[in-house]
């Protein structure tokens, strides 16, 4: 896993907390960012007098610089466990799911930033609950749970429970999930996690979208309702199937742009470059 | 009349697995991670449930086809043209004596000195008879012969060269005996197992001199009737002797002491003539006294079977089970095709 790139993700907003880390944070502590200057009588550490400021001072006053606490960050993956995360077609999504929630669980511990993962179906599933906090074998604790997962259920109304169960102060939180959703249930969830900063990332399969077969008879049976579908394959289907996908991501856009997030969509492998670039395109 | 009969009807009792495709049609199932957008497409729902119809009813034709339908063929009625002729020649020793009035001259005859004055029964009779032949194609011939036991020299068919030739070797030959009753059993046999679609006729060339004994009289009288066979007797009469119409042993030669006559009498109380007249199916005699006379019989016997038989012929059932096994092929090449269709890997 250390042979893969770290995920640097950025943030536009300074996390709250007093826990060192290494975003900007909020409150005043050891930092590079300037916040204030402030009398040496306020806030005696004669290692941060600035002199330059103290020289023009009439009234011959020491100050001393005051900085913004390096705060640490909350990770928080939510995951989706419902019967279709269990797709296998060209990449095994549950896989997907594990490299992505294991990445983040690294790159949170090397950033210095606390990691939580929550998992649910129509229930949380209790078994996958990881709670919030500085946490160096997290990721490995992800492989190893996220392995032992049979995605189960037709829906991942659970997510909503987990939101009560987040963090009140502002955290990073990751929704992984192929948002096979109504619009409604994701503006649901979206409205429930709207004062965390969330990364909706959606899972695709190439086998869903254009890696389909040309022509050919087949059944088809949806993996959360268990509904079976005949299909005659034929390039007018195709055209029909791929942009009935351009729809869905389009309104999932949409829907998430509401609320101020951007989806981060994952086609196939997960590459971790792609979720760094991801957060520099996001932060202009 | 024509009502679809299976030969092996319990078979039908498969017939709900038709139903089978009903409840799966075997195409290879891909899970798919979700269809709630999946393009609505008639044209798959028709292919699916035309394809799923076309299982089924490939598997009821099986079904069918192996419980053998058919029909019964009915009967139609046909007419027969020509006849079905068995002779049954009498070559018993009297039949080389001359026939009437050229009797004579016998010792020149076989010296060679002359050919037209002698000329026996058989003979005689073997002549008229091969002009017979020639004359009528359509018929079918079949000869016995017979002096103290019947000979099956010609069975019934239409190979005529070996009618003919068995006629011309018909020679005739004293053993004493004349075993009349079972060559007409034997000539009754020859109509067994063939389909009745002409006039059967046994033409009896004999100058009479047997006994039928009264169980096989009745078994004769039985056998015509289940032949539907019409026997004529060409009674060929000698110079000396009786008319079959009034003799009480017809024209026997052989019987000729009182001694004979009282035997006979106590086997066979009427002439043979009167039992052929009560065997219950049309019968006719012919008492020929001279060539000529011969030759009369023979054309009021061509007269008499030149009419038309009208028959029923039993047709074939016909069977349908080929035409469903065939219909099964065709489905099954189609299904065979569609299944080439299938996707085996969800890729392009």
């Amino acid at each position: 896993m250390t042979k893969n790139a770290l995920i640097h993700y950025r943030i536009l907003w300074k996390p709250t907390g007093n826990q060192p880390g290494a975003k900007r944070g909020s409150s005043a502590g050891i930092g590079d960012q300037l916040r204030a200057l402030v009398l040496l009588r306020d806030h005696p550490d004669p290692r941060r007098t600035d002199l330059r400021a103290s020289m023009r001072d009439p009234f011959e006053q020491i100050w001393v610089r005051d900085f913004n606490l390096n705060a640490s960050l909350k990770v928080i993956v939510l995951a989706d466990a419902s019967a279709s995360m269990g797709y296998q077609g060209t990449v095994n999504r549950l896989a997907v799911t594990e490299d992505i929630t294991s990445q983040l669980a690294l790159s949170a511990y090397r950033s210095g930033d606390a990691f939580g993962f929550y998992a649910a179906n129509s229930e949380m599933i209790n078994k996958l609950t990881l709670p919030t906090r500085i946490n160096r074998s997290a990721w490995l604790w992800v492989k190893q749970h996220l392995s032992t997962l049979e995605p189960s259920g037709n829906n991942a109304d659970g997510l909503l429970k987990v939101s009560s169960l987040l963090p009140k102060q502002r955290c990073l939180v990751f929704v992984i999930s192929d948002f096979r959703w109504t619009k409604d249930k994701t503006a649901k969830l979206f409205k429930a996690l709207n004062h965390h900063d969330v990364v909706p990332i959606v899972l695709q399969d190439p086998s869903e979208i254009d890696q389909i077969p040309n022509r050919g008879i087949a059944t088809l049976q949806d993996m959360e309702t268990g509904r079976t579908q005949f299909v005659w394959m034929r390039p007018a289907l195709k055209t029909q199937i791929a942009k009935a996908r351009i729809e869905h991501i389009k309104t999932l856009q949409d829907t998430s742009r509401i609320y101020g997030y951007k989806p981060f969509l994952v086609k196939g492998k997960f590459k971790p470059e792609s979720l760094t670039q991801y957060f520099m395109d996001r932060s202009v | 009349m024509n009502t679809l009969h299976f030969f092996k009807p319990e078979l039908l009792w498969l017939m709900p697995i038709a139903g089978l495709p009903f409840i799966s049609h075997g195409i290879k199932q891909f899970k798919f991670p979700g269809l709630e957008d999946w393009p609505i497409d008639k044209t798959s729902q028709y292919l699916r449930w035309g394809l799923r119809g076309l299982a089924s009813l490939t598997i009821a034709c099986l079904i069918i086809a192996s419980a053998a339908p058919f029909t019964e063929g009915g009967t139609t009625s046909r007419v027969g043209e020509g006849a079905e002729i068995v002779v049954v020649l009498d070559r018993s020793g009297s039949m080389s004596e001359g026939i009437k009035g050229r009797d004579y001259n016998r010792q020149s005859a076989e010296a060679g000195e002359s050919s037209n004055h002698f000329l026996s029964k058989i003979e005689a009779a073997r002549q008229v008879l091969l002009k017979f032949m020639q004359q009528r194609p359509a018929d079918t011939f079949g000869m016995v012969a017979f002096n103290a036991s019947s000979i099956s020299v010609a069975p019934l068919s239409s190979d005529r060269a070996l009618a003919e030739a068995a006629l011309l070797s018909a020679q005739s030959q004293s053993t004493g005996f004349t075993a009349l009753g079972r060559a007409l059993a034997l000539a009754l046999d020859y109509f067994e197992g063939r389909p009745y679609t002409a006039t059967r006729l046994i033409l009896l060339v004999s100058d009479g001199d047997a006994i039928i004994e009264g169980e096989d009289q009745a078994i004769l009288k039985q056998e015509f009737i289940r032949q539907r066979a019409q026997l004529m007797w060409i009674y060929v009469r000698g110079e000396r002797e009786m008319s079959i119409l009034d003799s009480v042993i017809a024209g026997d030669n052989e019987i000729e002491t009182q001694a004979d006559i009282a035997y006979a009498a106590t086997k066979q109380s009427a002439s043979m003539h009167e039992v052929f007249q009560q065997l219950g199916m049309p019968y006719q005699a012919f008492e020929v006294e001279s060539e000529e006379g011969l030759q009369t019989a023979i054309k009021a016997i061509s007269q008499a079977t030149n009419k038309p038989t009208r028959y029923e012929l039993r047709l074939p059932r016909k069977d349908y089970g080929v035409y469903f096994y065939m219909l099964t092929m065709l489905l099954l090449t189609t299904l065979i095709f569609i299944k080439r269709l299938e996707i085996k890997v969800w890729k392009p």
